[in-house]
Parts: C-alpha cells; sequence; structure tokens
C-alpha cells in the first residue's frame, strides 16, 4: 500500500542527488576551487610601484601555475611603494632570495596575478621574508586597465619645476597632458615643440614640488591612457643618487608607439605579458 | 478515544447549546439559539438555506467562534478548549462533508487510513485491517485502490463516511448527506446512518433539506429560522405541530414566513412607476 | 460568507496590506515548522512535485539561455576580438543573475502556480477543513510542507539550471563556433569565484528566492476565496506578486552582496 509513497522518495532522492551534483559540478569544473580552498601557507612580502588593478586574492603564480594569492594590499603612510603580502603553498617554499616578482593580467579581460619569476641566488626566502626585486604592472596592461574602468586622476599641482625631455615621437601628446609616475599624476606637460636642430619634438614637463627627489637617469616615456585615450607622459624612476631639478633635461626616453601596432600585436599574440612570463620560464 | 458507555448514563444531552448568539459580516446568523442534542439519537435540523445550519456545525466542532453564548460537548464548553484539546475533541467527532472532502492526492483507502496515521503509531497490518472494516461496512471494500475522482457522489460519499469513522467517534456530523444523490444512493447513504447509530450508538447530527429521508431515519427533529428554533419534536408531532414554520417546511408552500422575496425596496419605485402610482 | 467584498480600498493600502498579512502568515508558517516535522513525508512528495517535476522545464530553459547567451555574446565580442571570453561571461551572468533569477520566475510559473491553485482547490471543495475535522492542522501538514519544499528545491533546480547553461554554452561556442575548448575553460576557471558567484549567487539568491516564491504561493492558496474565480485570480497574482518579489528582491540582494 504504501507504493506511492516510496517512488516519491526515491524520485526525490534522485532530484536531491541530481541537485547536488549540479552544484558539485559548477563548483569543480567552473571554477576553481583551489580559490577557496588553502593548504598550509607561508606569506611573503613585494613592494611595488605600481599595483594597477591587482586585488585581495588574486592568484600568486610561478611558471603560470597557481602557488597561492595576495593575502593583503597595503600603502604604509609616508611611503610610494603598496606593500603586497602574498600567502604562498607550503610545498612551494624554495623560491630563491633574488626572485622577481611581477604583476600580469590573465587574459584581455582578465584580472591580474602576481607572477615569481624563479632568480639564481642559493637562499631562499623565509616565511614572512621580503621579494626584493619587483615589476609593476607593465604600461600596456596599465593601460587596458584603465580602458576598463579605472579613472583618472585628479590633478592638484602647486608649486612647480620644470624638466625638458627630447622624443623622436610625441604620437598625439598635447599641452596640459599630465606627467605620471607610478601612474599618479605629478604633473603637466607644459609645451611640446619641434627642435629645429635636432629634428625632433622638445617636451616641457611641469612636476610638482612635491616630487623633488626624482632621480635624474630616470626615463620617460609617452604612453597612451586606454585605447582610444589621450595619451600622457610617464616617468619610470631610475636609480641614481642625483636627483632632477628644475631646467634638468631627462636623457632616457621612449616615444609614442602605433596604437595600431600595439593593438595588432595584442589581439593575435595574447598578453604580452603571458608572452614573457613564458619566455622567461623556457631559458 | 472517548468511549459513550462510559459517560452516557450520566449525562442523556450530549451537545447543548445555550443562547449561541453569532454575527456575521453584519448578518445576525445566531440569535441566543438554544438547543439540545440527545445521546445515542438520531437527530435532524432543518431550516430554510441560509439560515446557517452548516455554520452551526462548525461551531460544534470549534471551527467557528460564537460571539456569545456557550456550546458544551461531552461536557467539555468548546470556546475554553486549547488548540491541542480542541484536537482531541475532533478526534471523537466524525465529521461528513457535503461534497465528500476526500484528499484528492491519495486513493480511497489512504483516505480512510489518513486520520489512523496522523494520530496513531498502529502497524500497518492492523492500519490495513481497520480500514478495510470500515470500507467494508460502507460496502466499498473493492474500491479501495480506486483514486477520488474515479468515484461516484455516492461512493465518494460512503468513503468519506467511512473515514468519518474510522476512529469510532462518538459524534457523527452530517453536513447535507443526501444532497445529488440518486434514489439509490440515497437509500444506501440512508441505510448507513441508521445502521451506525443503532450497531454502535453513535450520536448523529443531520443537517438536510430531504423530509422523507429524514422522516425514516431521524429521532428528533428541529426546525431553525430567523435564528432561533422555531419548531422540534420527533417526524410525527412536529408535522402536525401547525406552526406557519412547520406548515410552509413540512407543507412545501412557496411564500410564508419564509418570504418569496428577497427584502428589497419597494418593487413599483424600482420599476420607475413611482409617479403614476399617485 | 467570509467571500464578502472587503470594503473598497485604493492600490497603496491594499498592497500595504497584503504584504502585512503575508509577513504575518510567515510567521504562522515558521511556528508550525516544529509541529510539520513529524509530516517529513508529505515534505518529500512536495519536493517531488515542486521540486523533480520542475527538472525538464528548468533543464530545456537552462539549455537555452546558456546557448542563446553565448551566441549573442560571441558576436559581441568578436568586434573586440575576445571572444575567448565568452564562456566565462556565461559563467559569469549565469551564476550571478541569469540563473536564480529566471530559475526563480520559472519555479514561480511552474510550481507556484500549482501549489496555489492545489490549496485554493482542496479549499473550495472542504479537503482543509476536513483536515481540522481531523484533528491534522492544517498549516503543519499543507502549508509549512510546501514552503520548506520550495526553499529545499529552488537552489538544487538553480544549480542544474546553471550547469545546463554551461553545458548549453559550450555547445555552441565550442562545438558550434569553435572556440578552442581549453581556452572556454581555462578563462571561466580563472575568474569564477566559488564564494562570490556559487555561494552567493547561485546557492543564497536561489534560497531567498524560493523562499519568496513558495510563501507567496502558499498564502494566496490560503487566503483566497474557495470558488472557482477566486483560484483562477489567486493563481494569476501568484505570478504576478512573485515576478515583482524576485525581481525587487534581487536588486537589493546583488546590492547587499556584491
Amino acid at each position: 500500500m504504501s507504493q506511492p509513497r516510496s517512488s516519491y522518495a526515491v524520485g526525490t532522492g534522485l532530484f536531491i542527488v541530481l541537485g547536488f551534483a549540479a552544484l558539485a559540478y559548477l563548483a569543480t569544473q567552473t571554477s576553481s576551487v583551489a580559490n577557496v580552498h588553502q593548504g598550509d601557507s607561508y606569506t611573503v612580502e613585494a613592494k611595488f610601484t605600481n599595483i594597477g588593478q591587482l586585488k585581495e586574492r588574486a592568484p600568486v603564480k610561478i611558471a603560470g601555475v597557481r602557488v597561492g594569492q595576495v593575502q593583503s594590499i597595503a600603502l604604509a603612510p609616508g611611503s610610494d611603494v603598496a606593500d603586497v603580502k602574498l600567502s604562498i603553498d607550503k610545498h612551494y617554499d624554495h623560491i630563491p632570495q633574488d626572485s622577481v616578482a611581477t604583476i600580469f593580467t590573465s587574459g584581455l579581460l582578465g584580472d591580474q596575478y602576481v607572477g615569481i619569476d624563479y632568480g639564481t641566488a642559493k637562499q631562499v626566502v623565509a616565511a614572512g621574508g621580503t621579494l626584493s626585486r619587483t615589476k609593476s604592472s607593465e604600461p600596456l596592461e596599465e593601460m587596458l586597465g584603465k580602458f576598463f574602468g579605472a579613472g583618472g586622476v585628479v590633478d592638484n599641482v602647486g608649486g612647480s619645476y620644470t624638466v625638458k625631455a627630447d622624443f623622436t615621437n610625441v604620437g598625439t601628446l598635447s599641452v596640459g597632458a599630465p606627467v605620471k609616475m607610478a601612474g599618479v599624476v605629478i604633473g603637466r606637460v607644459q609645451s611640446v615643440r619641434a627642435d629645429p636642430v635636432k629634428l625632433n619634438a622638445q617636451v616641457v614637463l611641469a612636476i610638482d614640488e612635491r616630487y623633488n627627489r626624482i632621480p635624474d637617469d630616470s626615463a620617460a616615456a609617452v604612453f597612451t591612457s586606454g585605447l582610444i585615450g589621450s595619451q600622457y607622459v610617464a616617468i619610470q624612476p631610475g636609480g641614481s643618487p642625483d636627483v632632477l631639478k628644475n631646467g634638468d633635461e631627462m636623457i632616457l626616453t621612449q616615444s609614442a608607439m602605433q596604437l595600431e601596432d600595439l593593438i595588432g600585436k595584442f589581439l593575435v599574440n595574447g598578453s604580452p605579458g603571458d608572452k614573457k612570463d613564458a619566455g622567461d620560464s623556457k631559458k | 478515544m472517548i468511549d459513550p458507555v462510559d459517560t452516557a448514563p450520566a449525562d442523556s444531552t450530549l451537545v447543548r447549546i445555550r443562547g449561541l448568539t453569532t454575527v456575521l459580516s453584519g448578518k445576525t446568523i445566531f440569535d441566543a439559539l438554544e438547543m439540545d442534542i440527545p445521546r445515542g439519537k438520531v437527530t435532524a435540523i432543518m431550516g430554510p438555506s441560509g439560515t446557517g445550519k452548516t455554520t452551526l456545525l462548525k461551531h460544534i466542532t470549534g471551527q467557528m467562534r460564537a460571539d456569545a453564548g456557550s456550546i458544551e460537548v461531552d461536557g467539555r464548553r468548546v470556546a475554553d478548549l486549547s488548540r491541542q484539546q480542541l484536537y482531541k475533541l475532533r478526534e471523537g467527532i466524525g465529521y461528513l462533508f457535503q461534497n465528500s472532502a476526500l484528499l484528492t492526492d491519495f486513493s480511497v483507502f489512504e483516505n480512510v487510513a489518513f486520520p489512523l496515521r496522523q494520530h496513531t503509531k498502529l502497524p500497518e497490518v492492523l492500519i490495513r485491517n481497520l480500514v478495510l472494516l470500515k470500507l467494508q461496512a460502507v460496502g466499498l471494500r473493492g474500491a479501495a485502490g480506486l483514486m477520488p475522482s474515479e468515484l461516484s457522489g455516492g461512493m465518494a460519499r460512503r468513503v468519506a463516511l467511512a473515514r468519518a469513522i474510522v476512529f469510532d467517534p462518538m459524534l457523527i456530523l452530517y453536513d447535507e448527506p443526501f444532497v445529488g444523490l440518486d434514489p439509490v444512493a440515497l437509500n444506501q447513504v440512508l441505510k448507513l446512518i441508521r445502521t451506525l447509530n443503532q450497531t454502535l450508538g453513535i450520536t448523529s447530527v443531520l443537517v438536510a433539506h430531504e423530509l422523507e429521508a429524514i422522516k425514516q431515519v431521524a429521532d428528533h427533529i428541529f426546525l431553525i429560522a430567523n435564528g432561533k428554533v422555531v419548531a422540534q419534536g420527533d417526524p410525527k408531532t412536529i408535522a402536525n405541530d401547525g406552526s406557519p414554520w412547520t406548515r410552509q417546511f413540512f407543507g412545501g408552500e412557496a411564500d410564508g414566513p419564509v418570504p418569496f422575496q428577497y427584502p428589497a425596496g419597494d418593487y413599483a419605485q424600482a420599476l420607475g412607476f413611482a409617479g403614476a402610482a399617485k | 460568507m467570509s467571500a464578502r467584498m472587503p470594503p473598497q480600498r485604493n492600490v497603496v493600502t491594499q498592497s500595504l496590506a497584503q504584504i502585512g498579512a503575508c509577513g504575518l502568515f510567515l510567521l504562522t508558517l515558521l511556528a508550525a515548522i516544529p509541529r510539520s516535522f513529524r509530516y517529513l513525508r508529505e515534505t518529500i512528495r512536495q519536493l517531488w512535485f515542486v521540486g523533480a517535476m520542475s527538472l525538464t522545464i528548468i533543464m530545456v530553459c537552462g539549455l537555452f539561455v546558456g546557448m542563446v547567451l553565448m551566441l549573442q555574446l560571441y558576436h559581441v565580442l568578436s568586434i573586440f576580438g575576445g571572444t575567448s571570453a565568452s564562456g566565462m561571461v556565461v559563467a559569469l551572468s549565469v551564476y550571478r543573475e541569469l540563473g536564480p533569477v529566471v530559475t526563480a520566475l520559472l519555479f514561480a510559473g511552474r510550481a507556484g502556480t500549482s501549489i496555489t491553485a492545489e490549496i485554493g482547490l482542496m479549499r473550495a471543495t472542504d479537503q482543509i477543513d476536513a483536515m481540522e475535522m481531523m484533528a491534522v492542522d492544517p498549516i503543519a501538514y499543507v502549508a509549512t510542507p510546501r514552503f520548506l519544499a520550495g526553499l529545499i528545491a529552488m537552489p538544487l533546480l538553480c544549480c542544474v539550471f546553471c550547469a545546463m547553461a554551461i553545458f548549453g554554452g559550450h555547445l555552441v561556442g565550442v562545438t558550434w563556433l569553435g572556440i578552442d575548448n581549453g581556452t572556454f575553460w581555462a578563462n571561466m576557471t580563472a575568474v569564477v569565484d566559488v564564494h562570490t558567484d556559487i555561494v552567493n549567487g547561485v546557492l543564497f539568491k536561489s534560497l531567498a528566492f524560493g523562499a519568496v516564491v513558495s510563501l507567496i504561493a502558499v498564502f494566496q492558496g490560503f487566503t483566497t476565496p474557495p470558488t472557482s474565480e477566486g483560484v483562477a485570480y489567486a493563481t494569476t497574482r501568484t505570478v504576478v506578486a512573485s515576478s515583482i518579489a524576485i525581481l525587487a528582491l534581487d536588486f537589493v540582494l546583488t546590492a547587499f552582496l556584491m
């Protein structure tokens, strides 16, 4: 007499099993369970001058393989570098001390991650240690990051000093364009004119006086913010003990690249960060 | 379960209604109604449509609460009972709904077994035997495997009756048990009511209109109108009562104390002849 | 008798009164949960009706939603040369929005209406009264098991829906449009997060929607006038009220969870 009851029970049981099977499928096949699963790990610190779009819980990869995640991102007051704590799986505790931590972007629309390129040193990074060699978000990546939602930084230039820089090609750089260091606006382009003798473009940059300790071997480059955005001058700090002073000239410059080239390359080849990563690990 | 034999000698009245007054959305249904339903008898409640006979049954089972007055069932005041006590009381009352109210999801067998399964932890074999016993009593043991949708109206009513008596109640309330039955089915139900009353000593309360049927089965008749009992007695005396109510009701006259016309404004005025009438 | 027309009120006060009555009804339902434990079998039976019986429609719709989404995304993303990201976008949009919302809307149409109509008819045919008379509490026996069944069934159905949508997306994207299989999965796994997308998106949202839809369905069934006209209106109201509630709640949940 309880025939109909038990058939309901069996059917319902099947339904519940199917539902949970679907859940397991979603959780394991379409996402990486490793995203939440965190075994024993140790923490390593890395300082970046520009973290771009890096977020907490972003993956940390060695040779493209996930070994941990970003634990925290902080900017210490008074410091101009971001302090990123990486939590790395205990299995990978033989990372040489001179390894380079780089911020890459996974895919065109992907999130950013930290890639570690092994160095050659005998000493390994201990728990709580620091990876001193880092590479920040790369210009093209940063550029794409801007395109997909980063807001512009509001300019608040007070007193300023000027430096000169010569470019072979400034692209569409115009007067008033921002001058950025580590992605932050530190000044404005004061004038752009062609040099009649050297046959190149001479650009005068007005830089906020607060940033008066830029090494004099720093490089200036013309970049584009976003695929269709305006161009700006990026300053990449050098290592010289001497600093740029008013009227100095920047020797190292990098001219504007053909945007078409960049996009063409990018769409054909995929992320240049990944490319380089793969190339490095082959060496 | 309540065994009627234990308490029967003490009180010959099973349901005692005193000063029952109920007002539903502005309309007075009962106006200080008084009624004693005798134990172990078949009592019929009659009255014009809309006098609240079904409502009266719902008051007895505690599904509806009165505005004033009291109802005692087997010595317990229904209004004072807690939810659990009320449910306990209802286990001793069978209720036959006008449209049978079988649970459409369950087979005939499961419908009759339903109260047993809900209130007891009897072994399956015993439930089976009890259910088949009751189905045999209503003559439908062979229909145990059918679904309610496969039953005729008369069969459904007999199944509902089997369900109502599965707990051997002290009281069965029949709400319009004869409506919509062909003469054969009507006689079957009539016979069942009589048999159940005589063999099991179950007090029966019938709400019905079918005068001939009631005369055959009822020991006592109450005639309700305008929220009061207007006549009562055994079938013979009440028919010869002589009051206008009984004359109209038992004689079947169209107009009388129960008006043919629903209360309305002046007829001539409604038709627009107000001026012409003057 | 109780089916008398309520005094004429404007839409706002009427809706407020409905919401208030619905809230009170929820309390009654919740209070009846301990009593309905003895009707566990009934809950399982209802799980069969509202859950297992809805599987077909959920699976078919999930499949087509995934397929059409992939088709649309492919055409849009091919403008930017980003078709390899389409699998990931299908997964994210299905997990975060489409899965829970479409499943809930289908659930309201398939299971919600049948709950309302069933309870309404049970009332119209005195079955609810009969239960009262057999000393069985209709709230604990009829209402709460259906509510709980809806609560349990919705997340499971939503998971099935999402899995079918991914399958449909894969079918169109990889098998038909020729996106690389590895790229499809790799981009998806790289971005889909178990916590934000599956737990918060799929499970939590669908649980909330399941509660709302089954509450509205049971409430409408129990409060409708027990006539065939009343049941018809109540069924319509279940779909309308559920749809509005799902989409409004979706906005609130998204705002809080994301």
